[in-house]
């Protein structure tokens, strides 16, 4: 249907600019607001295509983020080797774990799945052989491109807006594909989507593993720049972020997604001034946005661009 | 071969006998209806025939091959199509990308191909001006007809319309009974046609079965049901048929 390409371009593109003028701190802030959008747009194929309510997203990141941490400075491999199993390893567990989970819907599948982040988030602290404990594991080695570290925030930004960009052109391709319409199709009506001859529980699976692999992408992403990770940064509350990020970005698109994560990453920062108050803050303006603007900002942007035009019925349809 | 047989379904929920042993046999392009007073075990017998709940016993074969234990979309894909009382769509996807969704059930259409053949489809129901229109734009009984349109996208080979025409004004009416003619005559598809509307009925069906309090009572030509006395009872009440005899 209506592509959001032109917006990601336009997104992606302003990043890029302000990476050669923003500050160090603006730029790490940007360097978040990246890898919060890349896990941002995967779970919007499980949340915004399949209709797939996930608070469990932070621990698909968290997993990403500990295959790489563990088998880097454990096993002494190179983080872009490490990505792989960490990588496809989380799909699979999403996948494994998908088939009884996704039995379950709307608020037992959430509940479920929060049940399952803090499920992660008791091994990660207690199994301290493996993942050091509440200590977390330090030292991860950063990324290097053709002997080009990615040691300062400017060139891991340009390294994570293309990582983006690829990322968000292929949840584009898929949205406008056979297999995103049939995600889409589930989401809005399972029973008619079977007599459609769609295999409901599979384009399920596929929409929640899909959703953990970007998770885990972000994983590998945030392991090599932060360089340490601990129980902490997966925790449930993480996945809560996940969603309102996708919500306030809102009409489950790929460029809604990107803006509601950089939004959500920025807001805090902003909010600052208010001090520990800054949450009520948050919370407030949480609720004003699902109360007065359902349809989150690309829903705003799209109502906004329909009004100059208020004569115009769609009619007479342009088919593209 | 018949293309849709039914044997010795049995439907049991609990303590109710929501169908007793019925049989339904459909020719490859013929035109049956199923007819019967409410609650008499009608869209009772489509779900089980489509696979949304489990048969108690009984056997269903399509074009001979036993599938009263596939899934519904492996149903689907085998040569079953339905669609539903009140219409179902997907309200968030264009009316072109609805009919998409059931063309993508033949393996290795490129979207391109998908999207023509949606656009065929669409056209031969006189749709084609809402193709790229959001579901919320059509009337009631335009959505019927994209829910139509949608299934035969599947290219069944026996399509079962639960109450199409319920809901619909007369001129909508005459455009659906001409339609599905038309449909017929074009797809030879086998249908077998849930509905209230008895001049539809009669006037479309080759054959009638009669379901009552989940039992089969009647089967045979619209003029013969018309006149079978156990159908007039239960229609009309006990007395009706001896007081036209």
């Amino acid at each position: 249907m209506r592509s959001s390409l032109p917006l990601v371009a336009v997104l992606l593109l302003a990043g890029f600019v302000l990476s050669f003028t923003a500050s160090e701190y603006t730029l790490r802030l940007l360097n978040m607001a990246v890898i919060a959008s890349v896990a941002v747009v995967g779970l919007n194929f499980a949340f915004g295509y399949a209709g797939l309510i996930s608070l469990g997203h932070a621990a698909f990141v968290g997993l990403g983020a500990y295959t790489l941490a563990i088998l880097t400075t454990q096993a002494g491999w190179s983080p872009w080797l490490a990505a792989i199993p960490a990588i496809l390893g989380t799909g699979l567990v999403a996948a494994a774990l998908g088939y009884p989970l996704l039995r379950l819907k709307g608020h037992y599948l959430a509940l479920a799945t929060l049940g399952l982040n803090v499920s992660f988030s008791i091994v990660a602290a207690n199994w301290i052989e493996v993942t050091g404990g509440t200590n977390g594991i330090a030292r991860i080695p950063g990324l290097s491109i053709l002997g080009h570290d990615l040691k300062d925030e400017r060139s891991f930004l340009w390294f994570g807006l293309a990582v983006l960009a690829v990322l968000s052109v292929l949840a584009l391709a898929i949205h406008g594909s056979r297999i995103g319409r049939a995600m889409m199709a589930v989401r809005d009506d399972e029973t008619a989507a079977a007599m459609t001859g769609i295999n409901v529980t599979g384009v399920s699976v596929s929409a929640f593993a899909l959703s953990a692999i970007y998770a885990a992408v972000a994983g590998c992403l945030f392991a090599t720049h932060v360089h340490f990770v601990s129980p902490d940064d997966f925790s449930y509350a993480h996945s809560i972020t996940h969603l309102a990020m996708l919500i306030v970005g809102g009409e489950a698109t790929v460029a809604g997604a990107i803006i509601g994560a950089t939004l959500l990453t920025f807001l805090p920062e902003w909010f600052r001034i208010f001090g520990d108050g800054y949450l009520a803050f948050f919370g407030l303006m949480m609720l004003a946005i699902l109360v007065f603007l359902p349809t989150g900002i690309m829903g705003l942007l799209r109502r906004w661009r329909r009004a100059p035009r208020p004569g115009t019925a769609p009619h007479g349809a342009a088919r593209s | 071969m018949s293309a849709l047989q039914a044997t010795g379904i049995t439907k049991r929920f609990g303590g109710l006998l929501a169908l007793s042993e019925v049989d339904l046999t459909v020719d490859p392009g013929e035109f049956v209806a199923l007819i019967g007073p409410n609650g008499a075990g009608k869209s009772t017998l489509l779900n089980v025939l489509t696979g949304l709940s489990a048969p108690t016993t009984g056997r269903i074969a399509l074009d001979g091959r036993d599938i009263t234990r596939l899934s519904t979309h492996d149903r689907i894909r085998a040569g079953l199509g339905r669609t539903f009382q009140h219409g179902r769509l997907f309200e968030r996807l264009s009316v072109i990308e609805n009919v998409m969704v059931g063309a993508a059930n033949r393996k290795g259409r490129s979207e391109a191909e998908l999207r023509s053949t949606a656009f065929a489809q669409l056209r031969r129901m006189g749709l084609e001006r809402f193709a790229d229109q959001p579901i919320s734009a059509l009337t009631y009984g335009n959505r019927r007809m994209v829910e139509l349109t949608r299934v035969l996208a599947c290219e069944p080979r026996v399509l079962l319309l639960d109450e199409p025409a319920a809901g619909l004004n007369t001129g909508e009416v005459e455009d659906l009974m001409a339609r599905l003619r038309a449909i017929r005559a074009q797809d030879k598809i086998a249908i077998v046609l849930i509905e209230h509307n008895m001049g539809m009925v009669m006037r479309l069906a080759e054959r009638v079965v009669v379901l009552n309090f989940g039992v089969k009572i009647a089967e045979g030509t619209p003029a013969e049901v018309q006149a079978d006395p156990a159908v007039l009872s239960a229609y009309l009440g006990e007395g009706a048929a001896h007081a036209r005899h």
